[in-house]
């Protein structure tokens, strides 16, 4: 039944957006995890990526997270000479995540993730519409 | 008497395929929309479909007369296809916009509540030629 394959494609959607806050989280949790050691690389990002899956059993275009990847970009370098990991020059690298993108990219999962919402919502509506006729 | 056989609920039973149909398609565009690379896919109108299907519109039916004759039907699903012209596509190249696919799933929910209603009524005029009417 078609409805049932909007519920399920509706649900892969919300799963991925899932991740993808889940991801965002441990980012802004992780924002100032240095390393121990002056020798230690501090926290990288993690970037999730979104992927078109054929569910043939469905019959349908799904959406899967792909793969949860370290981004790319340069380690913050602050003097702090106190440190237990700064360098020879007093220098601590800080992990390249930016709580300001990652905020907006939590809003951004969030609006998706309602607009699937919407979709199981919208057919839960239509099958109970057609439900009631049983009902006179 | 099978109701089946009445035009209308014939109609309303296209109908509300369609808008399942619709629906499904609607719900993968959604859940894409983050998806790189994804162009949203529609189905033709109800009234386009209806005027392509073999039965529905004004169209010839092709009739086997040989045996020879390639045999089966044409699929009577209408095809989603991607949208020709975009609205707007983000740089991972998503072309998906929300707003209009949310509007794409309130009209098929509105057909879906009207095709509805008419079964309901058409449903009580058979009630009221039964004599239960009120």
């Amino acid at each position: 039944m078609d409805l049932r394959v909007s519920m399920e494609i509706a649900a892969a959607g919300m799963r991925a957006q899932g991740t993808r806050i889940r991801v965002a989280a441990e980012n802004v949790a992780n924002a100032n995890s240095t390393g121990e050691t002056p020798n230690d690389m501090p926290y990288r990002r993690q970037v999730v990526t979104f992927r078109n899956l054929f569910d043939r059993a469905l019959g349908a275009n799904m959406v899967e997270v792909g793969r949860i990847a370290d981004a790319p970009g340069e380690f913050a370098r602050r003097f702090e000479p106190h440190h237990p990991s700064a360098d020879a020059e007093g220098y601590v690298q800080y992990p390249n995540v930016n709580t300001i993108v990652e905020s907006m990219d939590i809003r951004e999962a969030q609006r998706s993730y309602e607009a699937n919402l919407n979709v199981l919502e919208s057919a839960r509506q239509m099958m109970t519409s057609t439900l009631d006729i049983l009902r006179r | 008497m099978d109701l089946g056989n009445l035009t209308l609920f014939q109609m309303i039973r296209r109908s509300v395929d369609y808008q399942a149909q619709r629906q499904s398609v609607i719900a993968e565009n959604i859940a894409n929309a983050d998806t790189p690379d994804y162009r949203p896919r529609d189905l033709p109108s109800f009234a386009q479909v209806l005027a392509d299907s073999p039965t529905g519109g004004n169209r010839l039916v092709p009739v086997r007369t040989h045996g020879d004759h390639i045999s089966g039907k044409a699929d009577g699903a209408p095809g989603a296809r991607e949208h020709a012209d975009v609205y707007e596509a983000a740089p991972s190249g998503n072309e998906v916009v929300l707003e209009q696919q949310l509007i794409a799933l309130n009209e098929t929910t509105m057909q879906h509540q009207l095709s509805m209603r008419l079964m309901d009524r058409h449903l009580n005029m058979v009630r009221t030629a039964l004599g239960r009417g009120q």
